[in-house]
């Protein structure tokens, strides 16, 4: 008897440290997966720079001091040679490799420099530019050998520092890793948003409240509830081929636009905004409608005046909920085109456009080394803005939480 | 006009309705001779549907019917006759003539298009000059007629109910015309595809090579049953093997086991695995977890064994499983009455005996839609595979070797450089059919099963 109550509370023990261990598990797997994505980006914020000394007296480079101060600084400075300056300037310091070790865009930073001090064009200086990817990624001692004793020589002379990199906010897509940005896709992604939201929101919270307060039960409206139902469970890529049957090849928007991209994901988020909405409606009391119905209001009345603020803030979390969901969502913009290269942020709904996730996807498929830190770093990004979303709508449900 | 600036008028135009018409109608002194039937506001919201929503309306017809009306002054013009007569050329010159007309900052590649492009500017500013003003005058004579309208006895709440009845019809049909516009779409293009590729080449099949299709049996290397089994072995084997163990656990430990504040924070954080991005899933199988299962492997002896495993893929997509396996197994645990567990308990069982024999077997139900709900979502999930899997189809029970599947399928497809007409960009859609198909039918079968079980409760 005592043997076998003891076999059975380890039994019981067994169970409760497997239910534990899974539970562990499963935050473990979260945590391991942000800790590699944060050890991986971190260095995709910071960039290697490069002191290159610059002899602006000897260039050659034909400007005026006055031209430098006029608004066709970058145009003068251009044909005046200014890249060819900055490449000899590279390896008059650092030898015939030189141009390798600063990056493609070195020459704009240089110009920069010029713009912000026209005095220097008589002096020699050392303006600070970015290092190329090879000398970046060899800093942090994963490069060639060759690579390697560059930075060794480089170090030596102490030409090489790391600093926080704002292009990586404030640039575009490019081809060379040290020069790409988010902000072209972050611009794309926010427009795109823009547009689920104008439309995704009122329909939504609409027929949320056609459904739950004025729809008679008929065939009619459970045909509705169906395919509301139905709509949340479709496979996110079945959204994107409706997309591309619909709005691209039969309406003829344009590809890549993030009109295109914000009705795609409006459709794809409209039914979780419903199910959130109708969840909401459903628990203002029923005694608030019958109070305002008793004192002569019209059910339009009763809905607008009183029903719909009552549910606002449920209606509200389920809308942000369904905008982080679109926020991450990839698949269906692959399919309507929003996978090219765009080096230029979108000006407006109709531009060729991508959206940060696709900008990750693109990114990770490139092979070239300093693109694994980009992309860690822009799903740091990715990852900030959906955890402040999700922050939000919890923070919103706890404070308007009530009970009645 | 610039649409933008037209909608923007056409709604101040309609704020001036409600404004002059709420005023009107707050001078009509009340209580004096009779009592207003509507209130002055009621009177406002009138004029103000009447003055925006035929304007709007009407700006929403024209611009979809404008470009073809552009396009046809353009074709009238006797430089359009120098076009090509028929096909891909002559369209990709009207649409770089008209992108260069909207934006003349871009060069034309094509001299003909550069000619147009004027041509196609002035037709362009032509048709939105009328269509402006003829938006305009709408508003103006909606607004008018409305405003005239106003009377003490008028019954505007009626209408404005009425409209706003409309209204909330409208958007709940928005569900259904996007049900229909799915099916219609994958079941045209599908239909095209299976007038080109017999059906039971493309079910039945065995080899699956979209980049080599001959034109005279363009079925013999479309046959999905690869891709079938990929998507099978991957998101309903080996993603469950991960996701149903640990969700269940998880469930089971978090609603009988865990101090209330624990399941309070555990709870959150697991959710949260659901809310990461599909993309940066697939970045992490691709990055971290495929080559070391591809090391694990060779340690293993498997020699041939590649960086682009099914395991890889589906041990990802069932840690991204894993919170909806749990909250599902939650719910329906938390269903089982109180007082099923208390009488076990009761009669001496301990806790994890009244799990196993009384919990999980009045929660198998639920527990099982939820499973079945969780298969569906991962044999649609694509970001995972097309980062983690591979394109080769092969059918294969060793997890170690490559499999793919039917979205990464359709991605592969449709991001490529082909025309829209040919049997390889059409299998996309017919690819797409079968996965609603089985994610729909999936879907239903789980719902029914959950109904039945709540009956057995309530």
């Amino acid at each position: 008897m005592q043997t076998r109550i003891q076999r059975r509370y380890a039994a019981e023990r067994r169970f409760r440290w497997l239910g534990l261990s899974a539970v562990v598990v499963s935050a473990g797997f979260l945590v391991f997966l942000l800790i590699t994505m944060a050890s991986n980006g971190a260095a995709g914020f910071l960039r290697s720079n490069v002191a290159l000394p610059v002899d602006f007296a000897n260039a050659g480079l034909e400007v005026t001091p006055a031209q430098l101060n006029s608004a066709g600084a970058d145009l003068a400075l251009a044909s005046a040679g200014i890249e060819d300056a900055t490449a000899n300037a590279a390896t008059a310091a650092y030898g015939p490799a030189g141009i390798d070790y600063i990056a493609e865009t070195a020459w704009l930073h240089v110009r920069d420099a010029l713009k912000d001090d026209p005095s220097l064009l008589g002096k020699r200086a050392v303006v600070e530019v970015p290092a190329s990817a090879m000398i970046d990624v060899a800093s942090r001692g994963q490069g060639e050998p060759e690579a390697e004793a560059a930075v060794a020589r480089l170090q030596a002379a102490g030409a090489l520092s790391r600093g926080f990199n704002s292009a990586f906010l404030t640039g575009a897509d490019a081809t060379d890793p040290s020069a790409v940005g988010i902000w072209g896709a972050l611009k794309g992604s926010l427009l795109t948003m823009l547009i689920t939201l104008i439309l995704a929101f009122p329909i939504g919270t609409l027929s949320a409240l056609y459904l739950e307060e004025y729809a008679p039960k008929n065939r009619f409206t459970d045909l509705i509830e169906v395919s509301i139902n139905n709509l949340a469970a479709v496979p996110s890529i079945i959204f994107g081929l409706l997309g591309l049957a619909v709005f691209l090849n039969f309406m003829q928007l344009p590809r890549s636009a993030p009109i295109v991209g914000g009705l795609t994901l409006a459709l794809m988020i409209m039914p979780v905004i419903v199910i959130a909405g109708r969840n909401a409606i459903k628990s203002v009391p029923p005694s608030i409608r019958d109070a305002a119905l008793g004192i002569g209001a019209s059910r339009v009345q009763v809905v607008f005046h009183h029903v719909l603020p009552l549910a606002l803030p449920g209606i509200l979390t389920g809308t942000i909920i369904g905008m982080a969901r679109a926020l991450g969502e990839t698949a269906p913009l692959l399919m309507i085109g929003m996978r090219a290269f765009i080096a230029t942020p979108p000006e407006g709904i109709n531009d060729p456009a991508t959206v940060l996730p696709v900008q990750i996807f693109l990114w990770s498929d490139q092979v070239s080394q300093g693109f694994v830190e980009k992309t860690s770093a822009a799903i740091i990004v990715l990852l900030v803005f959906l955890l402040a979303m999700n922050a939000l709508a919890i923070y919103l449900r706890n404070r308007f939480e009530t009970r009645w | 006009m610039n649409p933008y600036a037209l909608l923007f008028i056409i709604v101040g135009l309609g704020l001036i309705g409600w404004l002059m018409a709420r005023a009107r109608a707050s001078r009509f002194s009340p209580g004096k001779a009779r009592r207003l039937h509507s209130l002055p506001s009621q009177h406002g919201w009138y004029v103000a549907a009447w003055t925006a929503l035929p304007a709007l309306l009407f700006v929403a017809i024209w611009s979809s019917v404008s470009p073809g009306l552009i396009a046809d002054q353009v074709l009238q013009h006797p430089l359009a006759a120098q076009l090509p007569a028929f096909g891909f050329e002559r369209a990709s010159i009207l649409d770089e003539a008209r992108r260069v007309a909207a934006n003349p900052e871009y060069g034309a590649f094509n001299p003909l298009a550069e000619t147009l492009a004027p041509i196609y500017g002035a037709a362009a500013a032509r048709y939105a000059w009328i269509g402006s003003a003829l938006a305009l005058l709408l508003a103006f004579a909606g607004g008018a007629f409305a405003f005239l309208r106003i009377r003490p006895d008028f019954r505007a709440r009626t209408q404005v109910e009425r409209t706003v009845m409309l209204i909330l019809l409208v958007a709940s049909l928005i569900a259904i015309l996007t049900t229909l516009g799915i099916f219609a779409s994958l079941l045209f293009e599908s239909a095209r595809f299976f007038g080109q590729v017999p059906i039971s080449d493309f079910l039945f099949g065995t080899n699956w090579n979209p980049q080599v299709i001959s034109a005279s049996d363009p079925g013999a290397t479309l046959g999905a049953v690869p891709l079938f089994w990929g998507t099978f072995f991957i998101g309903a084997v080996i993603a469950m093997i991960v996701a149903i163990p640990f969700g269940l656990m998880s469930a089971i430990y978090l609603t009988q086991y865990a101090r209330p504040v624990v399941r309070r924070w555990m709870k959150p954080i697991l959710e949260i695995l659901a809310g990461v991005p599909t993309v940066v899933y697939g970045y992490f199988a691709a990055l971290t977890v495929a080559p070391a299962i591809r090391d694990l492997a060779v340690s293993l002896g498997f020699t041939y064994a590649s960086s682009e495993s099914a395991l890889a893929a589906g041990l990802v997509m069932g840690v991204m499983i894993i919170p909806f396996v749990s909250s599902m197994a939650d719910d329906s645990i938390a269903a089982v009455p109180t007082a099923m567990r208390d009488g076990s308990l009761a009669m001496g069982a301990t806790t994890s005996e009244t799990i196993k024999k009384v919990l999980l077997p009045a929660a198998l139900p639920g527990v099982v839609a939820g499973i079945l709900l969780a298969v569906s979502r991962a044999i649609g999930e694509t970001m995972i595979v097309v980062m983690a899997a591979s394109g080769a189809a092969t059918i294969t029970l060793n997890p170690f070797e490559s499999a793919t599947t039917v979205t990464k399928q359709i991605v592969d497809l449709l991001t490529g450089e082909t025309a829209f007409d040919s049997p390889k960009t059409l299998a996309a859609f017919a690819l797409g059919l079968t996965l609603f198909v089985i994610t729909f039918l999936l879907n239903i079968v789980a719902l029914s099963v959950v109904k039945r079980y709540r009956e057995a409760y309530d």
